[in-house]
């Protein structure tokens, strides 16, 4: 069944929170490839079905997928799948009001390097990081990082899938049309 | 109950005097003749409740009848008093263990003559300033916690478990208790003895009552040694031996705890006190273990770690390069630093955030070799920007094969069908059960669709306003589990069932409600 497992961030300090497992030990099992892969699929057919056949469909598709392959365990892989379907609402021609989250104070306090320069750069690097990882903008940093390091793992799978369907894909292609050219 | 034995053997001399008994408890706070009492304070009271019966039965204190909860409170009420004098940076106000015991460990460091953390606990010194002349200190701290009746009875009570039982009982957990309890016990038995023996001529051994109550557990390994040597001398001798390293240890782990929170000011507690390194150790590892037994499990490597960096009481120094990774799981007040609880939590907080660096680090190729956060994210930064453009780069490549999708299905669908047929069952099922099924609009009916809208998607909130909207009026279809061979359109539906179902499960998954599954007619 479908385990859905909502993250908190406990920032209190008497909880304290260990990593239950490295993220990127989930990412790498073969089951989670072959599960992407299925999806991938699945998602690539209803694109050509619907006649989206472009690129930009086509990585929003795999996007899904991996989002869904993460079976909503992620915060980043909630945000892919919202945001598509709000896209979606919004093609039909819906108003979407979507309330941002309140903005939260920007990444926590200096790194108790003691140094104000230092801390202006880490903290600006975690903001870039929380803007090209989905859904993590206004996140505390600890979550953000979890978040990366989740996101990190999953588009390594990604990209691995989606390269090994591509070649499987020009291969068949190659070798069907050299078929096809022959018969 | 060994401690029963214990009262009446001490009870006698609990009458030495508040302060006498302040002190021993103080002092028997950091050793742990308390193994016993420990398992009281630990374990929430139980032990304390029998104490107090038997305390109450045997003594006549005032504070014997409270509550174990109490206990703790006056306990912890005195600790916190011996505490500013003692410093114990380590032991965490009592808010943190919950317990007398924390607050029992800084005392006992105050008073034991041993009781400078070597230097690691700059705040100890702010507070208690005590470098501890000697027993006497403590003796002289102790009086202002006279006050506290309950107080003196637990230090009575510990002194007594240090002094007598123990001997029998140390044996038994000796020093074999590895845990960090074990070292803390010993240092604090060591000091309890020190400062009973030169504190009070008293038999009653100052052992320390608060930190074992901490560690319950069987940190008996010190107590025992305390309970053999009545004499200081051959306490301290023992205790030296035993919690030397304990408290080295420990002191290297709460230096090095404090060091990244805390600019270290040990120069004072430096002066080489063993005993004093390991009650501070022992009381940072009592905190530590009531925290949790994971805590302990790490802090025991840690403080190995500690111990065998150094005994140098520099450690205090900038924890930051000597910090072995592991230290940042533990919570752990940690000798030198700041144990209130704003420090304490933002030690959590360093720690969880440098745990997840090192997460990434160990994803991110290349990354090993930068240090520093900034650099790191750098490096961060760059692999996952260059890991969304390889995908883009393939979706491209797929998007160009994608009319021969089709003609590759067969051929691809063979060996993913497998895949896919296992794991649709699985999705589809559930989506019979109870997932509302929203199409992502292959067709978007201007209805549901609306209602949708209007419900304005939260995208981080709950979905509810999502599922509610997406309840419709009940078009129940199957997932059509028929059709694989007509497998784009099948996998179609399925997909984009399958993907709403996991969002809104994942997504809802708070609301219980069951959704009567639906399946928007694609196409």
């Amino acid at each position: 069944m479908i385990m859905i497992m909502i993250s908190t961030d406990a920032s209190a300090p008497a909880k304290r929170r260990t990593k239950p497992s490295p993220p990127e030990n989930k990412w790498r099992t073969g089951a989670r490839e072959r599960a992407y892969r299925s999806r991938l699929l699945e998602a690539l057919r209803a694109a050509g079905e619907r006649r989206a056949s472009g690129p930009r469909a086509v990585k929003e598709a795999a996007d899904s997928a991996l989002a869904l392959t993460a079976r909503g365990q992620s915060r980043w892989s909630r945000a892919v799948l919202l945001r598509r379907r709000s896209r979606l609402l919004v093609r039909a021609g819906g108003r979407i009001r979507r309330r941002k989250r309140p903005r939260r104070r920007p990444v926590g306090p200096t790194p108790g390097t003691g140094q104000p320069e230092e801390g202006k750069k880490v903290r600006d690097r975690l903001r870039a990081l929380g803007r090209l990882v989905p859904g993590c903008e206004n996140l505390s940093t600890a979550s953000l990082l979890e978040e990366a390091a989740d996101y990190v793992a999953a588009l390594e799978m990604q990209v691995k899938a989606m390269r090994t369907l591509a070649d499987d894909l020009s291969a068949a292609a190659a070798s069907g049309n050299g078929r096809r050219a022959e018969g | 109950m060994e401690k029963e034995r214990f009262f009446g053997v001490n009870w006698q001399s609990m009458d030495a005097g508040m302060p006498p008994e302040m002190n021993s408890r103080a002092a028997a706070a950091d050793q742990l003749p308390n193994s016993f009492l420990n398992l009281g304070w630990e374990q929430p009271m139980h032990h304390d409740a029998h104490f107090e019966s038997a305390l109450s039965s045997l003594v006549s204190s005032p504070s014997s009848n409270t509550p174990a909860g109490n206990d703790s409170v006056i306990i912890g009420e005195l600790i916190g008093r011996l505490g500013s004098i003692c410093n114990s940076g380590e032991v965490s106000p009592p808010s943190r263990y919950q317990s007398a015991n924390t607050s029992c460990y800084s005392t006992p460091l105050n008073s034991p003559p041993k009781l400078n953390l070597s230097g690691m606990d700059h705040q100890q010194q702010g507070r208690g300033g005590v470098p501890v002349p000697g027993n006497q200190m403590a003796a002289g701290k102790f009086s202002p916690f006279a006050a506290d009746p309950g107080f003196a009875e637990r230090a009575a009570r510990f002194s007594c478990f240090g002094a007598r039982g123990y001997a029998g009982l140390g044996g038994q957990f000796g020093l074999p208790e590895a845990g960090k309890l074990s070292r803390v016990s010993s240092s604090q038995s060591l000091k309890a003895v020190q400062m009973v023996a030169s504190d009070n001529g008293k038999e009653v051994p100052v052992s320390e009552p608060e930190r074992p109550a901490m560690e319950t557990r069987s940190k008996f390994g010190g107590e025992a040694e305390f309970g053999n040597s009545q004499e200081a001398s051959s306490v301290s001798d023992r205790t030296t031996a035993v919690g030397a390293e304990n408290n080295a240890r420990k002191r290297k782990a709460a230096s090095k705890g404090k060091a990244k929170g805390a600019p270290l000011s040990s120069s004072n507690m430096n002066p080489p006190k063993p005993s004093d390194g390991e009650n501070s150790d022992a009381k940072r590892c009592k905190p530590a273990e009531t925290d949790g037994a994971d805590k302990d499990a790490a802090v025991k490597p840690k403080t190995e770690e500690n111990g065998d960096v150094g005994r140098k009481q520099g450690e205090e120094g900038n924890a930051k390069p000597p910090e072995p990774p592991k230290d940042y799981i533990h919570v752990r007040a940690r000798r030198g630093q700041a144990t209130d609880s704003h420090s304490l939590a933002e030690r959590v907080r360093r720690e969880k955030i440098s745990e997840r660096m090192k997460l990434l680090q160990d994803l991110v190729p290349g990354c090993n070799k930068v240090t520093g956060k900034a650099l790191m994210l750098d490096e961060i930064i760059n692999y996952v920007q260059s890991l969304q453009r390889q995908v883009e780069f393939l979706s491209m490549k797929l998007a160009a094969l994608n009319p021969q999708l089709d003609f590759n299905m067969e051929a691809l669908l063979p060996k993913d069908m497998h895949q896919v047929l296992g794991q649709l069952p699985q999705q589809v099922y559930p989506l019979d059960m109870a997932s509302t099924a929203f199409s992502y609009a292959q067709q978007p009916q201007g209805t549901p669709l609306q209602s949708i809208v209007t419900n304005s998607l939260d995208v981080q909130g709950s979905l509810n306003p999502l599922e509610s909207s997406l309840r419709r009026p009940p078009t129940m279809q199957l997932p059509r589990l028929d059709g694989f061979t007509d497998a784009t359109s099948q996998l179609g539906n399925l997909w984009e069932d399958d993907l709403q179902y996991v969002v809104q499960m994942g997504l809802g998954q708070s609301q219980g409600t069951a959704f009567s599954s639906q399946t928007m007619p694609v196409e």
